[in-house]
């Protein structure tokens, strides 16, 4: 085929993001259906070149093609969209029934956490997957803080060993998720600014641990519905078609959580550090976008 | 123009289940054989065509299967489900409901008696 109608493809395919079974497969069938259409044109006394405009003005734009295919598969069904919400709902259920506190409750949903994202992750990154994949992370951030509290003479093993480790793993998974679809990285990201507000909220920083855990048990209905929100957020997000209405609903979930816990923690977080924490929710939303298009530039 | 792109948009489901109601067609053989049923009148471009099919298939009333052909190449074939004939039924009564109301309101005065007294 002609190098413009094998670009025309390459378009389509930057611009599907879909899983990568069902991208190859859309691929195909276009291909297929381009080498009839080029074929026939020849036949018809068409010399290559103008053969390969005529498909290329019959086919439309790429990007249009793309998306309107994606829309047609980016619904994702019912079960999905449980099971997408689920860690963001057993998340809320540790601090609304008071689990959190229970070690074996942390380490169980621990290690569910780990062999959901796992298994999402060897079985095609399919949509549901991300919210496991952002809460499996959260224990690489964790350990890091608390190797700043080994003890005097020993940081330097956060610094050499840890450090570069867990910068090159949020680092590699950030980057395939954003060459699967940026939006999903979105997806993965969502609860960061609120566990960000909430931790500024609870104020661990030179307090006695039982005053901590004290603020995080008074806390904890509202920790809950925080994660409770994101649930249904994520249950919309997965249930929605369009990627404009998609970003709308992470943007607005991420307003709506950080106006909560300004409001139930009744002036602990002050209006600069709300703006600033928007700020943040924001270019962690949005900034995958503009990621993916370096990305793309650089190949 | 307009008018007729916008008829068609309305009607892509009901087109393509019936085509496809005959026999397994693949995207390149419904265009083609659209364009002739019609005499020219509907010009399915692919960028209507393929969002189309992949909706009906999300929807579990088409199915989408590889061939073989004798060259190696493969060709995704579609054919209609249960659920896609259940719809197609239904669909077909809709239309002769909404043509007759059409012809009785839209034919001049003279045809409309003609419709009526049959």
């Amino acid at each position: 085929m002609v190098t413009a109608l094998n670009n025309y493809l390459d378009s389509v395919k930057e611009n599907l993001r879909l899983e990568r079974s069902l991208e190859s497969e859309v691929i195909q069938e276009l291909e297929t259906h381009i080498e009839d259409e080029f074929q026939e044109l020849k036949e018809d006394g068409l010399s290559e070149e103008e053969a390969a405009n005529t498909c290329l003005t019959l086919l439309g734009s790429a990007k249009l093609l793309a998306r309107q295919i994606y829309e047609a598969h980016s619904q994702g069904s019912w079960t999905q969209a449980l099971l997408a919400a689920m860690p963001h709902v057993l998340f809320g259920l540790l601090f609304v029934v008071n689990w959190w506190r229970g070690i074996g409750w942390l380490l169980g949903l621990l290690v569910l956490v780990l062999s959901m994202a796992v298994y999402g992750w060897w079985r095609g990154k399919p949509a549901w997957l991300f919210p496991w994949l952002g809460y499996s992370l959260l224990p690489v951030v964790a350990a890091g803080l608390l190797l700043l509290y080994l003890p005097h003479g020993w940081s330097w093993v956060a610094i050499v060993i840890y450090l570069p480790l867990a910068l090159w793993l949020l680092y590699s998974i950030t980057v395939k998720t954003i060459r699967r679809d940026w939006l999903y990285t979105s997806l993965m990201l969502l609860p960061v600014p609120a566990i960000i507000g909430w931790f500024m909220a609870v104020e661990p920083i030179n307090k006695l641990p039982g005053y901590w855990l004290q603020s995080i048990e008074d806390f904890a209905p509202w920790i809950g519905l925080t994660f409770l929100a994101f649930a249904l957020t994520v249950a919309t997000f997965i249930r929605l078609r369009k990627r404009w209405l998609r970003v709308s609903v992470l943007v607005v979930s991420g307003l709506l959580t950080l106006t909560m816990i300004t409001y139930y923690t009744e002036g602990r977080l002050s209006l600069p550090a709300f703006l600033v924490l928007v700020v943040v929710m924001l270019l962690l939303l949005l900034s995958p976008a503009l990621v993916e298009r370096t990305l793309k530039h650089t190949g | 123009m307009a008018q007729r792109r916008e008829l068609i948009k309305g009607s892509i489901d009901s087109l393509l289940l019936c085509l496809i109601e005959r026999q397994p067609m693949y995207g390149y053989w419904i265009i083609k054989e659209l364009e002739r049923k019609s005499q020219g009148y509907f010009k399915f471009k692919e960028g209507t065509l393929y969002p189309a099919l992949h909706r009906l298939e999300e929807s579990g009333l088409i199915r989408g299967e590889w061939q073989s052909l004798p060259n190696g190449r493969q060709r995704r074939y579609y054919r209609i489900t249960e659920k896609g004939l259940r719809r197609l039924v239904t669909e077909r009564g809709q239309w002769q409901d909404f043509l007759v109301a059409m012809n009785l309101i839209i034919q001049p005065a003279s045809d409309r008696r003609e419709v009526e007294k049959w």
